[in-house]
């Protein structure tokens, strides 16, 4: 499902009824030197993130990354929506616009930034996953089955002993990255309440008292 | 040098602005202009762009939102930098309950606090005004814990499965629970759509179902009612030393040319928040008036009130499907309306969510055992079997004289204006009865857990640090000019042409989500303006 809503222009006759002329007492509003505003109608704001032609997400090796899905994700997902997840992964990657301005709702009066680029890290750790199988196991990453990905896996992921998975964005190896964007997908939240929920996606109001549908065939 | 002028100028461009600045433009034909300091933030038509980027990364989706050398330090929770069109309500929840009656009298029902100097009753039609030109959707609650004049103008927001399972909990427990009311259109309404249930309702609406004042400055200004100037910060209010009246109001532009900029109209009206309205009072202090203007009381930028909170997380023995609808929940107001045996002081509203703790994936299960693929899956479809509720009661805080902020010469803006530095503090009867209230509202979850045989996961409470919320007060209403700052309309007793529009005026804070008050409040206001002008 779409998280796109329909967006409905406010009507231009909205809000206000505005009733009578202006008395020719009264002083118009002058501004004289200074442009007067329409908020919602103002110009783009002329900061949509630079696009970055891929450089960091399609820096991957994306054999090695898609081979990292197949351990991580759900062999029950079918190799297409595993490779689906690690693309959605890949591109958000890309879109990253690092040191951007952070949300800054209630609860800090601050100003504070998002990270700096994680790929080139990520990168690494990726490299040093294949590097890794290929000197306990002579072979890369890539090639090994999945009980051998599995071991590499495991060993490379044993300094992070907490069971959470942490956010995405300051994830500390590039599998829990991958793992964090994919678990906090709506689709992967539907899949494990076996209901068609849809979070984080816009959706009617109507229905919305009844039990959400399970999901078609119950399970992934 | 620019000169700006209007018969009312309006100071500052937030939800209580916007809708003073509407009722004004309706009941009057004097010309109206209206002062911003910062520009207009992310238009409509990107917010779904905007939106997408703040659920994938956490970006800010309100772009140029802020003034980097504007802004208020000290104890700030509640508080957001927001210098631009539409101020913080453009990134609000839009929850809009009201107070309730004993707000306004706790010094005549329990002998503690200030009365305020109108009644629920007076404001009322102010509250009902509010409502209508926000589309605020709502459940008529039980009249005696939720009494109102007229019917909600929308329908309520359903009670989705989620919050139907935790309703009959609450029940169970003793506590009625209704849909809570919210500035979102549940039916088209003056042009705004349906809510579609993105749950970004906070920070960024991108269907148009939440109101935020954009859409009303929008109206405005194509009606050629109200002239909206943005990019110019009001520094100084200038005062007659013999009358008293405010006769121009000096500022700058905050673009690179940092021009001068004169304001001059006939009623001046500050609209600025709890903040910035009293901060404009003591920097615009002068000879005849050494302590900043409207302060003859000595009481602008004090008496700031808010309300903290305990709040957790409760694990029930039902079937829940987080993400229906996670920015919606029950209210109850019933005690809100409570009295308590042994004459001890608490009141305090309830909210009710679903909640997605401890349901999530996990990396590792309880032996430490890695979790990947199918493994995971597995693992997590257990966790999300269940249910979890988040639970929250706001409570009333009365503010100590001396909650306030100073002008902190530590810390300039760019034309050496001293910022405002906010120290809250309780009134002596709330800061005794602090640690009894907080034991009682944890027993209350507990009880309630309880009753659903269910178990409290977490318990918290706002630390001692991070000061209060939907912050009021600084420029107190009140009858006395020795003890408060404006009238009871919020006329400055000092200026008869200077007025204080919504929350700065407001003697209490409640114990409840504070926008639709402070539009309400400022909507009395404006109505006796448009009478004096």
């Amino acid at each position: 499902m779409s998280d796109e809503p329909t967006p409905q222009v406010p009507s231009r006759r909205a809000f206000l009824k505005v009733a009578g002329t202006v008395a020719a007492t009264t002083v118009a509003a002058s501004t004289a030197g200074v442009v007067a505003c329409t908020p919602s109608d103002s110009k783009g704001t002329g900061e949509a993130p630079a696009a970055t032609g891929g450089a960091r997400g399609t820096g991957f090796d994306r054999r090695t990354l898609d081979a990292l899905g197949e351990v991580l994700l759900p062999a029950s997902l079918g190799s297409a929506r595993q490779k689906g997840a690690v693309d959605a992964f890949v591109a958000w990657v890309d879109e990253y616009a690092p040191v951007a301005e952070e949300m800054h709702g209630y609860g800090y009066a601050d100003i504070r930034y998002l990270p700096p680029d994680p790929a080139p890290g990520w990168r690494a750790q990726l490299e040093g996953l294949d590097l890794l199988a290929r000197r306990s196991r002579q072979r890369p990453f890539a090639e090994l089955d999945a009980e051998g990905r599995r071991a590499v896996v495991t060993a490379a992921l044993a300094p992070f002993g907490s069971a959470a998975i942490p956010d995405a964005l300051g994830a500390p190896h590039v599998a829990l990255a991958l793992l964090a964007h994919w678990t906090n997908s709506p689709d992967a939240w539907d899949l494990a309440l076996g209901a068609k929920v849809a979070r984080d996606t816009c959706r009617q109001l109507q229905g919305v008292e009844r039990k959400p549908l399970p999901l078609a065939g119950g399970d992934a | 040098m620019t000169t700006v002028g209007g018969d009312i100028v309006i100071i500052g461009s937030g939800i209580t602005a916007a809708n003073m600045a509407a009722h004004l433009a309706e009941h009057t034909t004097r010309s109206i202009v209206v002062i911003e300091a910062g520009p207009a933030s992310t238009p409509f038509a990107e917010r779904t762009a905007a939106r997408k980027r703040f659920l994938a990364y956490g970006e800010n989706p309100w772009a140029r939102d802020h003034l980097e050398d504007q802004n208020a330090f000290g104890v700030t929770y509640g508080f957001s930098p927001n210098m631009h069109v539409g101020g913080l309500a453009m990134h609000w929840g839009g929850v809009t309950p009201r107070y309730s009656p004993e707000d306004f009298i706790t010094n005549s029902l329990y002998g503690i606090g200030t009365d305020w100097p109108y009644t629920y009753e007076d404001l009322d039609p102010f509250y009902q005004e509010a409502e209508e030109r926000m589309g605020i959707a709502g459940e008529q609650g039980p009249p005696a814990m939720d009494p109102r004049g007229k019917p909600y103008p929308l329908p309520p927001i359903p009670v989705n499965y989620n919050l139907q399972q935790l309703q009959l909990w609450a029940t169970q427990a003793g506590i009625a629970s209704w849909s809570c009311p919210s500035a979102k259109a549940t039916v088209p309404y003056q042009g705004r759509a349906q809510c579609q249930r993105c749950d970004t309702c906070y920070p960024v609406c991108p269907s148009g179902a939440k109101y935020s004042p954009d859409f009303t400055w929008d109206a405005l200004v194509k009606s050629k009612r109200v002239t909206l100037v943005t990019g110019t910060l009001v520094r100084r209010l200038v005062a007659d030393a013999k009358t008293g009246r405010i006769v121009r109001a000096t500022g700058n532009r905050t673009d690179a040319s940092g021009e001068e900029v004169t304001i001059e109209g006939q009623t001046f009206v500050l609209a600025a928040g709890f903040i910035w309205s009293p901060h404009l009072l003591l920097l615009s202090r002068d000879a005849a008036h050494p302590n900043g203007l409207a302060n003859r009381s000595g009481l602008v930028g004090k008496y700031l009130a808010g309300h903290r909170n305990i709040g957790g997380q409760i694990s029930l023995p039902l079937e829940l499907y987080p993400g229906l609808n996670a920015q919606h929940s029950l209210v109850s107001k019933q005690f809100q309306r409570a009295s308590y045996p042994g004459g001890k002081y608490l009141r305090h509203d309830l909210r009710l969510w679903e909640s997605s703790v401890g349901r999530g994936a996990r990396l590792r299960d309880d032996k430490g055992n890695l979790l990947l693929g199918d493994a995971l899956l597995a693992d997590w479809k257990q966790r999300a079997k269940g249910a979890t509720a988040r639970v929250r009661a706001y409570y009333d805080v009365l503010p100590h004289r001396e909650s306030k902020f100073v002008l902190d010469d530590t810390r300039k803006n760019r034309w050496g204006d001293p910022m405002p530095l906010v120290t809250f503090k309780d009134a002596p009867e709330s800061e005794a009865l602090r640690p009894w209230q907080e034991e009682e509202l944890r027993n209350l979850f507990r009880r309630m857990a309880k009753a659903g045989g269910g178990e409290v996961i977490s318990l918290a409470s706002n630390a001692n640090d991070i000061g209060q919320e939907h912050p009021t007060g600084g420029c107190r209403a009140g009858n006395d000019p020795t003890t408060s700052v404006v009238d009871g309309w919020g006329r400055a007793h000092d200026h008869e042409n200077l007025w204080v529009g919504g929350a700065p005026t407001q003697p209490s804070a409640s114990c409840c989500n504070g926008t639709l008050t402070f539009v309400a409040v400022g909507l009395r206001t404006a109505s006796a303006i448009a009478k004096s002008v």
